[in-house]
Parts: structure tokens; C-alpha cells; sequence
């Protein structure tokens, strides 16, 4: 953290956190204007228009992920707090009880597992493949599960977010498509396999679809990054 | 006033859980990440006080709904692994496009199914 907070505060630093709040309060009121479509999605306006300003001014992207650490460094600390959205659900969790684990437990395991074989069916380098199989889970978790079982940390991120744009955007074609109108199974399957962009597009599906999407980010999200890293010790030890 | 110190409190239990999750995946062996050890934690800390909750709750639900711009250093790193993804697209574009949506499609199908027999069963 002391690295992170001593860059803030340097005259980069400063400028650009400033420059990225300002891009993401601008993606947050283009969001607003289109009505939260998914491709809209704050993080691709946000990204999209730091890129522009990281090519305006000739910065590369290394440097500005240095100068930028302090967000990538809270990214920790918020994991931590989705104890709370967790806590709240509680009941939830209680009255589905197996039902509710079960689905999220069936998300946690076809995305993955869907994700791995079609990658290593098209041959793909081993690296890649262990990092896909980190793709359907917050970025923080799976960038460090990436680390443990030796997948690519940056990739992972980048996978994880593209997973979450995705699922969103498709999201609502595919429950058309199967005729899934139960807003509670909406919600598990948007969190679980398209995590916090998933969840993000539950929350303006209603505060029922969120809740349960939470959950599903939450419990998958811990799971797999319980599960991979210790199969990955057990296999190789 | 009283929501400074709900603040305040709030954000030393969710940073102290974070430093007690760093510091037990550091000095264990454990192989999971830190930040889920002090999720873990602080969702110990809840159940334990439950009282605590507006207190967490004060300081998290910013940075939970802004989460996204979190996320912004990281995706950047997509240009520096510009060649292994053009490398790779094929593979990549049915890995991500095409399971994503089955993954989706199968997931809320079987959720529906499961917890439509539990209406049933309460009804």
C-alpha cells in the first residue's frame, strides 16, 4: 500500500486519478443517457477514454498502471467488503439453502471447464489455458489464483472483465432464448458466470436480480479460488 | 458527526481485515489469496456483531458500486498482450464469446429448474 499511496501523491499520481475519475464520471452519465446498455458499460467508456488520453500524451500503458496504483491496490480492500453484500443476503442463502449453492455450483463449473476445453482443443499455450480457467471470477480473485497456479496475472484481468462485458451484453438474448423469466435465476447466472459487470447489470434488473447475483459472484468467486490453487498443489506436488 | 465515526469504524475493520487476510496467506501456507482470507474474516466479524454492519455498510457501498473504475489499470494491460491475443484469437473468441453464453444459457436454466421445485415444495 505505502508504494501505492507514495505515487498518488506524486504530480502524476494525482493527475492521473484525476484524469480517470474524470473519464469514469463521464462513462457514468453516457451510461445514464443510453440506459445502462451493456456495451455501455462504464469500465469500456472509462478505458477507452484513458486510452485516448494515455495516446494524447505519448504515456505508455505501464507507466500509467504505476502511477494509477492506488485503484488496482483497492481493488483488495473492496473484495474484502463483499463480506457485506454476503452478510445481507444471508437469508437468501438460507431459505434456497442447497438449491441456491447447487446452481451457482453448476456456473462455477461449466464456465470453467467449457472455457478450458475449447481453448485447449484450438491449442492454445498452457499459460493461457490455466488462465482462462480463472475467467468467470472477480478480477481480484482470479488475478491471484491466476498467480498461484501459474497463469498470467494481467491476462487474467483482461479475460475476467471481457468474460463479464460479454455475459452482460448477451445476457438477455440468452435468457429470452431458453425462456428464462425467473428473475432470481437471472440474477444467479449473472453473477456467477459474468461476476461484477454481471452484477452490475442485475442491479438495474431490480435489487432481487442483484441480490442474487451478489451471491453467486461472491460464492463462486471464493470457491474457485479456494478449489484451483489447491488441485493445482495437489497435482504438481 | 455520528457518521464519521460510523465511517471511520467501518473502514478499519474492513482495512483491518484486509491487512489480517495479507498477512495469514504471507505467513501461511496457505494457497489463497489474502483478500479472500479477509473477506472471510470480516464476514466472521458480521455474524459475530451484527450491530457492526451499518458501520461496514457506511464506508463499502461507494467503492462496491464504483467498483468498475477499479478495474481500469488492469484492462489497460490488454494492449501489452496485444500479440499472445491475435496469437491466439480463434481460441480466445470461442473461449470467452461462445462459453460465456452457454455458461450463462445452462446456469440460469438449471437455477430456474432448482428453485422452481422449491416454490413447489413450499407451496
Amino acid at each position: 500500500m505505502v508504494d501505492a499511496l507514495l505515487q498518488a501523491f506524486t504530480f502524476k499520481g494525482v493527475f492521473w486519478l484525476v484524469v480517470s475519475v474524470l473519464c469514469y464520471a463521464i462513462a457514468l452519465m453516457v451510461n445514464r443517457k443510453v440506459k445502462s446498455h451493456p456495451l455501455a458499460h462504464p469500465l469500456i467508456i472509462t478505458a477507452l477514454l484513458v486510452g485516448a488520453c494515455l495516446l494524447g500524451s505519448e504515456t505508455g500503458v505501464v507507466a500509467y498502471q504505476q502511477h494509477a496504483s492506488l485503484l488496482h491496490w483497492l481493488l483488495g480492500p473492496v473484495t474484502v467488503a463483499l463480506a457485506l453484500p454476503i452478510f445481507r443476503q444471508w437469508q437468501k442463502l438460507k431459505h434456497y439453502g442447497w438449491r441456491l449453492l447447487l446452481s451457482i455450483t453448476i456456473g462455477g463449473l461449466v464456465a470453467p471447464v467449457t472455457a478450458w476445453a475449447s481453448i485447449y482443443l484450438l491449442d492454445a499455450p498452457i499459460a493461457i489455458q490455466l488462465t482462462m480457467l480463472a475467467k468467470s471470477i472477480t478480477t481480484p480473485l482470479a488475478m491471484e489464483a491466476t498467480a498461484h497456479i501459474g497463469g498470467i496475472p494481467a491476462l487474467a484481468a483482461v479475460f475476467v472483465i471481457v468474460t463479464g462485458v460479454i455475459g452482460a451484453v448477451l445476457s438477455s438474448s440468452v435468457f429470452s432464448v431458453l425462456r428464462v423469466s425467473d428473475r432470481q435465476a437471472q440474477g444467479i447466472a449473472l453473477g456467477t458466470v459474468a461476476h461484477a459487470v454481471g452484477t452490475a447489470k442485475a442491479l438495474h434488473m431490480g435489487d432481487d436480480v442483484a441480490a442474487m447475483a451478489t451471491l453467486g459472484l461472491c460464492i463462486n468467486g471464493i470457491f474457485t479460488a479456494i478449489i484451483l490453487p489447491l488441485m493445482f498443489n495437489a497435482y504438481f506436488l | 458527526m455520528r457518521q464519521v465515526s460510523n465511517y471511520t469504524v467501518g473502514a478499519g475493520l474492513v482495512f483491518g481485515a484486509y491487512y489480517l487476510g495479507v498477512f495469514v496467506a504471507h505467513y501461511t501456507s496457505v494457497p489463497i489469496p489474502g483478500s479472500l482470507v479477509g473477506l472471510l474474516a470480516l464476514l466472521g466479524v458480521l455474524f459475530a456483531f451484527p450491530l457492526l454492519e451499518r458501520h461496514v455498510a457506511s464506508f463499502a457501498m461507494a467503492p462496491l458500486k464504483h467498483m468498475s473504475l477499479l478495474f481500469v489499470p488492469a484492462v489497460l494491460g490488454v494492449t501489452l498482450y496485444w500479440n499472445d491475443i491475435v496469437n491466439n484469437a480463434l481460441a480466445l473468441f470461442v473461449a470467452i464469446v461462445v462459453t460465456t453464453a452457454l455458461s450463462l444459457g445452462v446456469t440460469a436454466w438449471s437455477a430456474q429448474w432448482l428453485l422452481s421445485k422449491k416454490e413447489n415444495v413450499d407451496g
